[in-house]
């Protein structure tokens, strides 16, 4: 595998602070525990060699006075010696060893070696039976009546008590530093949580301004540091708060002024048209064309009123029954279009806003009247979680290279440009894609599923009561 | 006598139009200008309906609305060029017994005045009086009683009780009463519904913030209940 700069750095943010706590505490675990036990160790030791040193000394000196003697009882003199926490001695007269529970070959010959060539004490540790043993060995000066002219003292201290209670000591030690290092995972796990809290919240502050909830801050925090970044963010939603709501003011200000004209323009149509056997072939025909084009204007205005509510507005919120829905579409468009309702679609709920739902399907129906010469069948069908409403219409079909862009906002397929008909503006499909998507749904366009001509235009949307 | 119709509305080419098309239905159509004038009008002469503008200048719809509420219970029909659902609760809850949109087409108009028309009309005197809970409903007298205390309920209003009641204990869907109430097919809005639910139980409930009559169905509707 390749790595592009630093591995630790593509680690998320958590792991990374949780694996920093880990690799401290296992280091200040492990730099105490060897610390503390080389520094035990050493001291316990230490002061077992000094006690044995002078235990040592102390009856190599009652050897030495005894050797002043004629003939010395050696074994005697060793049962009087005071052992010292199982310490044996061992004397040595010229080559004779006399000792109780050792032998000389319990002693390393190293030891003896250094001893007879020495005139100081000598120690020396090494294992016995695999225990730890500590030798000491003095040369010693035969009285003046002796006829011995070599004499050494050995005692041999066991050493096994102290590295028993070292080894007790070590095993206190790792499970501390086990501890250590658990408490530093935990402490990571805790400060993880407390250095993300504060991204988690502007993650969740974000979603929900995203969601429309434009009035969402987050709470001031007393951290100088997220001080600045909590104030920025909360500069940033209020921003776009007043830009939101003047954009939507300015929509809806506008739609109310062409609104009152349309109305006059809509009632004085309809007075003439009342009055339609009074006037001329000609003033007829300009009468039909003032009203189609009225038509189209009040649906534009419409169109860019709900666009701008569909961007900011609240949306109401009710369980809506999709198969009742579209076939009062339906029969209000008036088209020659067959209702087929699939499986557990047949009054499937939905939850949402039944006007913009309606809307949603009657700009399909229109769409599919304008550009696809009207609409041959509609579908509803469950599709996992969702309930799927399908527009079929036989017309020329939208080339897969439009597919995405037919739903962007004053956009129209090449063909229905070039064909010239004027007519409509390019938002209902945006609209179509807008509430569908403000539903937790979406909107898409394909080719037929037999490959016959025409355009299928289908919507998703979430089943209530099953998330 | 023909039916007056009272079109309260600032802009004289819509005034002049909608005069136009609604003497071509046979009805006779006085204006008012401002709020003011309205209410000055209204104090010599009721007419069968009123059709209010919300934006006027001075004294606006919703004022004008609950001026007249305080006095009589004339069929309103506000007339918005803003449908968001904050004006149109206010126009409704100000006492409107309906809302049109700008610009509405006269026919529409027109279905509407005659919707509630119909509604003041019929008083149903076929109807048999009902009791419910504390309430009393005499149907050919368009008359409820809370505890033998006569409330007054606007015809709309009374129309809403009378249906929930003819079907006591039955959740109604906001589209079946949108249906037998105002007359609206399937795309009315339930906002009427709502907004008129919530009026009615400030009229016949102990305590409208907990209602014990007409109760809420989550999703589904409204029904009533002794």
């Amino acid at each position: 595998m390749k790595y592009n700069g630093l591995p630790w750095r593509r680690l998320p943010l958590r792991t990374r602070v949780i694996g920093a706590f880990t690799l401290g505490a296992t280091v200040a675990a492990l730099v105490l525990v060897v610390i503390t036990y080389g520094l035990s160790r050493q001291s316990m030791l230490s002061q077992r060699e000094e006690s044995s040193q002078r235990q040592f000394f102390a009856n190599a000196r009652q050897v030495q006075s005894s050797l002043r003697a004629e003939n010395p009882d050696l074994t005697q003199l060793l049962e009087s010696l005071p052992s010292l926490s199982g310490s044996r001695s061992i004397i040595r007269t010229d080559d004779i060893w006399t000792s109780l529970s050792v032998t000389p070959n319990d002693l390393p010959s190293e030891l003896v070696a250094v001893v007879v060539e020495a005139s100081d004490a000598r120690s020396m540790r090494y294992r016995l039976d695999d225990q730890p043993v500590l030798a000491f060995g003095l040369q010693l000066r035969p009285g003046d009546a002796s006829s011995l002219e070599q004499v050494a003292y050995f005692e041999l201290v066991p050493l096994a008590e102290v590295e028993n209670t070292l080894e007790s000591l070590a095993l206190i030690l790792l499970v501390g530093g086990i501890l250590t290092v658990l408490v530093g995972v935990g402490i990571g796990l805790w400060a993880s949580g407390g250095l993300l809290r504060p991204l988690t919240e502007i993650s969740n502050a974000a979603t929900s301004i995203a969601q429309g909830r434009f009035d969402t801050r987050l709470e001031e925090v007393r951290d100088p540091d997220l001080a600045a970044l909590v104030d920025s963010f909360n500069d940033m939603a209020a921003a776009m708060e007043s830009r939101i709501t003047r954009d939507a003011r300015f929509a809806s200000d506008v739609s109310h002024e062409l609104r009152s004209p349309l109305m006059t323009l809509r009632t004085s149509i309809e007075v003439m048209q009342h009055r339609r056997e009074e006037l001329s072939d000609r003033t007829k025909q300009a009468l039909d064309l003032l009203n189609d084009e009225v038509v189209r204007f009040e649906q534009l205005v419409q169109d860019l009123l709900d666009l701008s509510r569909s961007d900011s507005g609240p949306m109401e919120n009710d369980l809506v029954n999709i198969e009742e829905l579209v076939k009062a579409t339906l029969d209000i468009a008036e088209g020659h279009a067959s209702l087929e309702v699939i499986g557990t679609a047949r009054g499937a709920l939905v939850m949402g806003d039944k006007r913009r739902l309606a809307q949603v399907f009657d700009n399909l129906m229109r769409n599919a009247e304008k550009y696809g010469g009207g609409a041959t069948r509609v579908i509803v069908a469950p599709n996992g979680g969702n309930i799927e409403v399908a527009v079929e219409d036989a017309g020329p079909g939208v080339p897969p290279s439009e597919r995405s862009l037919i739903f962007e906002r004053f956009t129209r397929g090449a063909t229905a440009r070039k064909r010239g008909t004027g007519d409509g503006a390019g938002l209902g499909l945006a609209l179509v894609d807008e509430h569908a998507r403000r539903h937790g749904g979406s909107a898409r366009v394909e080719g037929k599923s037999d490959g016959g001509p025409g355009a299928r235009f289908v919507i998703t949307l979430p089943r209530a009561g099953r998330r | 006598m023909s039916i007056r119709i009272l079109t309260i509305e600032d802009d004289q080419r819509i005034r002049t139009a909608v005069r136009f098309a609604l003497e071509d239905e046979g009805w006779s159509v006085l204006e008012a200008e401002t709020g003011e004038h309205a209410l000055e009008y209204f104090k010599s002469t009721v007419p069968d309906v009123v059709l209010v503008d919300i934006g006027l200048p001075g004294v606006d719809g919703f004022e004008v609305c609950r001026a007249l509420r305080r006095t009589s219970d004339v069929p309103i029909i506000m007339v918005t060029a803003r449908d968001d659902t904050h004006d149109v609760v206010a126009g409704l809850e100000a006492g409107a017994d309906d809302y049109v949109t700008k610009p509405i087409a006269p026919k529409e108009l027109s279905a509407r005045i005659r919707a509630l028309l119909r509604r003041v009309r019929s008083e149903d005197t076929t109807a048999a009086p009902r009791s419910v809970g504390d309430l009393d409903i005499v149907p050919d007298e368009g008359v409820v009683r809370k505890s033998g205390n006569e409330i007054h309920l606007t015809k709309t209003e009374f129309h809403l009780l009378c249906e929930l009641s003819d079907h006591l204990g039955k959740v109604l869907s906001r589209e079946h009463l949108l249906e037998q109430v105002w007359g609206y097919d399937y795309f009315g809005d339930g906002r009427l519904v709502d907004v008129h639910v919530r009026r009615l139980r400030t009229k016949i409930e102990t305590d409208p913030a907990h209602p014990r009559h007409v109760v809420t169905v989550r999703g589904m509707g409204y029904k009533l209940q002794a």
